[in-house]
């Protein structure tokens, strides 16, 4: 056993610390000298507790010095009157100019998104930021381990949550939520907008975070048929023109039958015949996506798509980088004034 | 992956042009990448025959030969008897082969979309005239091949045109298979032809082989065979097998074969891998062949096959030769005790097919798709088979694609069966049956198929359709185990006809708009007020690094920390949205922007919150702003604050500060003694905080000395504007009248108490009243200052008198004089 009281080194060491104006100096101190010497000359197998030991010493006086340096700098802080409108001797603050604010392009066509749907009777509700792999993959016909799975590429927490990948998070809440006004002879309609994640490296064409807009409609009697109609329908007064659309069939999970759905590119955006822009996946609902939340398949059906809000925004002012969206760069920002 | 339109042809007729047929498969079946006319560089190639062939003396490899074109190119030189002379340095040209003969003016295939294509002439070599040249399979871009000029093998006439002997006049579909991943059928050229039919409207006859289940075989030689054991069902539906003997390992596969791998992309390497490499891609049944003397000496006492889970830390040497150590996901397949190979990726090496081998035992399977993503990703194998083994390949395929194999084996390689076929087959499954009727696809779809429009479709790709009225039976072919429901049928119905002759129509229903959420309605509001204040909205990342939470403060330990990020930038959840703005402030001062407020409308997460009933995570709603000025001097507190009141104005709402004690994450960037705790007067609820940052953030995030900002909670503020109530008060008739009055306090008299205090006198006078400040003053080194404030008061009923208003302006001043133990100057 080595002879130094390292308890009490430290409660000195910390004194020490407390009574400084310059903290740092006591890191200095021999009292560490002695305790790293000390180690040396210890039998080899007392050695690790005792360095282990020593060390945080080291850390904790580190701490308090931290600690210490910043109760000193703040003590030069002059405290304000917090119920005063402005300075001692000053005067009434001005706000920045008027012509200086600008609202994110993202949000700003996100509000358009909106605005269109809920006119044609959608609800709006924002997806979440965090969720659980039930409501992500478990309850939208994804079996465990499948591989559809891996096409999400998901962050996980040490908890296990998952930041959503597709606004589909909300999903399964938006039927559940649904099911009464549906069995009271209503109709679900519904879209989820907001923030999803995907674990992607980040270059011109790929951000690990981007934003969705997902829609559902449930009814006794929707089709296919309805689905390409409402979407056609969004898409018309989103550009303002009528468009020619067109499929392809694609493969997701929680859909049966499921489609690409692409548009002629508008000319609005400077589209010429025959150049298509593919928009979102849609499809029919799954059953089992429906029985998840309790609504029964045989007596109602759903559609539902999905997809991003970059593309609109990137294609509307031509914008030839993602990763500007969220560089917080004003230069990028106060090119978007309103 | 990529697919000859020729090959499908093979299969199924198809008419239009290859544009158009493109479309129809992006509109019906999968997206198309590319197509590439690979026909356009064979055109001038014709086949010709070796009449003669003689060396040039004194060279060590020429040989001048005399070539017969069948008289068909024009404009050469020719012999007495029309022969074409052509030198030519290959080791195998002899009089009597057919060759591929490029004459002067036509441009070597090889070099066809190099920037300088290499166009032929006529050459003079040690003195002789050659005339163009005799072609390798490298020089006529078809596959790489050192054994010298390519030998025509089919039956032709000199003269004949070489693309069309080896129907090379041919277009290259690129496919973009991810969205083929729940198609394993498509991923072999039958199917593939199956779906190009049925999307036209046409039957497709599946090839006679492919039907038969149950080929039978009659041995020449009965070797001794092993016994084949799938240890756990899990791993593998079925393994079946059969000894070959007499193979021919260094025979040639038929070049029109060769042609076929190599525009799929599969480089042709002999006869015996050429036949299992051409069947995978032909089916989408993968296939392997082992040494079977080498298997059997390895097995020793238990001559079997077994179908298992790696043990332990065993190891496997590779075909590749590089061993790896095995996990317990994959799947082994072994000689007895003694791993041969892992299953669907790759053969071990201690089986190899060589020269020396005799015999083979050639091994037709599936593996649990599951099982083998693993492996594949575990260990890095992307070949075709594993690609194709981990779609799901149905056990059925595995026995025509055997028979089949052992076919062309016999004919290309002259080998003969040796065994019975052995097998163990776990997986047998019933037949899919699935039934549906003819108004769930129509009302699903929005569409008028009649049933017989509906059965027609269906059989045309192989599926067998009774309809009973209206009720139809569907019984689902092998090769589709992914078709289960009746959804599934119905999205083969509208796929097959095409989506996009559905007609379009909204839905029918009691029509209304929506409103808003009046949350989101709210904050869309301060959103539009901010910017209209001169600030800018930003969106910041949900993920922070550990770093950026230390130097705001925050405790990395109550944050979500992402367990899998690609980058160290994403580590964890933040906790507020403060921190992210002020990783802004510098980097936008550095561009040259010295004045400027951003702003986020966001969410933020922390542990500590707990989780919602539906056991996720609670989430935060959250506006933060942020204001900087590189230059400014003073306190900067008052402009963050002046935002904050600028939005709880326009609200109706009245805001109270109080000194910021202990606060939580969000609190923790902001400086205590030059920040406030912000709460709604009216409900007296805490809405956020508003302030300067501590020192040691503002190093840390290397902020300027002017800057300040808050963060607010917008539920809160929701609910704090759902009590605004009525704002507006009737206007009066009669005119207003002002007293300036300037009140010299003790300099800790807050300025609030003076507003309060007033306010208070205020109260009981029935008249319309307002105190606004107007000047805060304070001389160098006094400890009293002197506050100025304006009254207006207005009457309901009355112009006031002066003295009526001195008498109301006198109980102010006695209220706030009292409170403050000030007075009036």
């Amino acid at each position: 056993m080595s002879t130094i009281d390292v308890q009490g080194v430290l409660q000195g060491l910390l004194q020490q610390v407390a009574a400084s104006d310059t903290p740092r100096e006591v890191l200095k101190a021999p009292e560490f000298k002695q305790m790293y010497g000390a180690i040396a000359i210890l039998p080899a197998e007392e050695r690790g507790a005792f360095g282990r030991e020593v060390n945080q010493v080291k850390v904790t006086v580190e701490q308090a010095v931290e600690a210490r340096e910043n109760e000193l700098e703040s003590a030069d802080v002059v405290a304000l009157d917090v119920t005063a409108p402005w300075s001692v001797n000053g005067t009434k603050p001005q706000l920045l100019p008027t012509n200086q604010g600008t609202q994110h392009p993202l949000t700003k066509e996100l509000d358009n998104v909106i605005d269109i749907f809920t006119r044609m009777g959608f609800d709006a509700i924002e997806s979440r930021q965090i969720d659980d792999d039930h409501h992500m993959f478990g309850t939208l016909n994804f079996p465990e381990d499948h591989p559809a799975r891996d096409g999400y590429d998901t962050f996980r927490t040490e908890e296990g949550f998952i930041p959503p990948a597709h606004t589909s998070t909300m999903q399964h809440r938006i039927l559940k939520d649904g099911k009464a006004q549906l069995e009271a002879g209503g109709h679900i309609a519904a879209i989820s907008y907001g923030r999803v994640f995907r674990n992607e490296d980040v270059d011109a064409t790929h951000e690990h975070t981007f934003y969705q807009v997902e829609g559902v409609y449930v009814s006794k009697t929707a089709n296919l048929g309805q689905m390409l109609g409402t979407l056609r329908s969004f898409f018309e007064t989103y550009y303002g023109q009528t468009l020619r659309i067109k499929t392809q069939p694609a493969y997701f999970p929680f859909v049966e039958p499921g489609l690409e759905f692409a548009i002629e590119k508008p000319a609005a955006i400077g589209g010429k015949t025959g150049d298509w822009l593919e928009m979102l996946g849609c499809g029919m609902i799954h059953p089992n996506v429906l029985r998840e939340a309790g609504i029964d398949p045989t007596q109602y059906r759903g559609f539902a798509w999905g997809g991003g809000v970059e593309r609109l925004v990137m294609l509307k002012y031509g914008i030839e980088d993602l990763r500007h969206f969220e560089a917080g760069k004003l230069a990028f920002l106060r090119k978007f004034k309103s | 992956m990529i697919i000859s339109v020729n090959w499908l042809k093979k299969f199924t007729s198809i008419d239009m042009p290859v544009e158009q047929l493109a479309t129809l498969i992006g509109e019906r079946l999968v997206e198309i990448e590319g197509i590439e006319n690979i026909g356009e560089k064979y055109q001038n190639v014709i086949v010709a025959k070796v009449v003669e062939c003689a060396p040039i003396e004194g060279t060590d490899h020429l040989n001048a030969t005399k070539i017969d074109d069948g008289g068909v190119a024009e404009g050469v030189e020719r012999d007495e008897n029309g022969l074409v002379q052509v030198v030519c340095g290959a080791p195998n040209v002899r009089a009597g082969m057919m060759v591929a003969w490029l004459p002067p003016q036509s441009t070597v295939p090889e070099t066809f979309h190099d920037a300088e294509p290499f166009v032929l002439s006529v050459r003079p070599l040690r003195g002789v005239n050659s005339n163009g040249m005799l072609a390798s399979a490298k020089e006529l871009d078809l596959f790489d091949d050192h054994t010298g000029i390519l030998e025509v093998d089919k039956d032709c006439a000199p003269g004949s045109k070489f693309a069309e002997v080896y129907e090379l006049n041919d277009y290259l579909l690129d496919i973009e298979n991810k969205s083929l991943t729940h198609r394993p059928d498509a991923f072999g050229v039958i199917g593939f032809a199956r779906e190009v039919a049925g999307i036209q409207g046409k039957p497709f006859t599946t090839p006679d082989w492919l039907h038969d289940i149950a080929p039978q075989f009659s041995p020449v030689q009965n070797l001794e065979v092993p016994t084949v054991h799938i240890e756990d069902p899990a791993l593998s539906d079925r393994f079946t097998a059969i000894v070959l003997s007499g193979i021919n390992e260094t025979a040639q596969s038929p070049v029109q074969l060769q042609t076929y791998l190599a525009r799929s992309g599969v480089r042709p390497i002999s006869a015996s891998v050429d036949v299992s490499n051409y069947l995978m891609l032909l089916t989408g049944q993968p296939s392997h062949t082992y040494d079977y003397d080498k298997f059997k000496a390895l097995a020793g006492d238990d001559f079997s096959i077994r179908v298992r889970s790696a043990r332990f830390e065993e190891k496997l040497t590779l075909l590749d030769g590089k061993e790896i150590t095995l996990d317990q996901a994959d799947i082994v397949i072994a000689a007895g005790n003694e791993a041969v190979g892992l299953a669907g990726a790759m053969g071990g090496a201690n089986t190899i097919v060589d020269e020396t081998t005799k015999n083979v035992l050639l091994e037709v399977a599936t593996f649990d798709l599951y099982h083998l993503r693993s492996t594949q990703m575990r260990h890095g194998i992307f070949s075709e088979a594993i690609t194709r083994f981990t779609k799901g390949v149905p056990a059925s395929l595995a026995m025509p694609v055997l028979a089949e194999a052992v076919r062309q084996l016999t004919e290309f390689t002259g080998a003969s069966v040796s065994s019975d076929i052995i097998e163990d087959y776990p997986g047998v499954r019933e037949q899919i049956t699935v039934n549906i009727n003819e108004q769930h696809i129509n009302e699903t779809l929005g569409t008028h198929f009649s049933a017989n429009d509906i059965a027609e479709l269906l059989q045309n790709v192989g599926f067998e359709v009774a309809f009973n009225e209206l009720d139809a039976t569907v019984r689902v072919p092998y090769w589709r185990e992914d078709i289960h429901i009746p959804e599934d049928i119905i999205e083969e119905v509208g796929r097959l006809a095409g989506f996009d002759t559905i007609n379009l129509t909204l839905p029918r229903r009691e029509f209304s708009a929506t409103k808003p959420q009046p949350f989101d309605a709210l904050r869309s509001q301060v959103r539009a007020l901010l910017v209209r204040a001169g600030a800018n909205e930003v969106l910041t990342y949900s993920f922070v690094h550990g770093d950026m939470l230390k130097k705001a403060g925050q405790n990395p330990d109550d944050a979500y920390r992402i367990v899998n990020s690609i980058s160290p930038d994403l580590q964890y959840y933040r906790q507020s949205l403060t921190p992210n703005l002020l990783n802004l402030v510098h980097p936008n001062r550095k561009a040259g922007y010295d004045e400027f407020a951003i702003f986020e409308c966001n969410k933020a997460h922390r542990k500590s919150a707990g989780q919602t009933e539906e056991n996720v995570p609670v989430e935060f709603d959250s506006i933060a702003l942020v204001i900087a000025k590189a230059k400014a001097k003073g306190d900067a507190f008052y402009d963050a604050k002046h935002y904050l009141e600028y939005v709880a104005d326009v609200l109706g709402l009245t805001l109270r500060y109080e000194p910021l004690s202990d606060g939580d994450a969000t609190a923790a960037p902001f400086e205590p003694a030059r920040s406030a705790a912000i709460f709604d007067a009216k409900s007296d609820s805490y809405l956020g905080v508003v302030g300067e940052y501590k020192k040691s953030v503002q190093k840390g995030f290397k902020l300027p000395d002017f800057t300040a900002g808050f963060e607010i909670n917008p539920r809160a503020l929701h609910e704090a504007v759902q009590n605004v109530g009525q704002r507006y008060q009737a206007l009066s008739r009669y005119p207003g009248t002002e007293r300036d009055i300037t009140f010299q306090t003790p300099s800790d008299v807050t300025f609030q108490t003076i507003i309060n205090e007033a306010t208070n006198a205020l109260t009981d006078t029935n008249f319309i009243t307002t105190v606004v400040p107007l000047g805060i003053y304070q001389a160098e080194g006094s400890d009293e200052k002197n506050s100025t404030v304006r009254i207006k008061l207005v009457s309901y009923n009355k112009t006031l008198t002066n003295e009526e208003v001195t008498a109301v302006i006198d109980s102010v001043i006695a209220r706030v004089v009292e409170a403050t133990k000030g007075r009036v100057i």
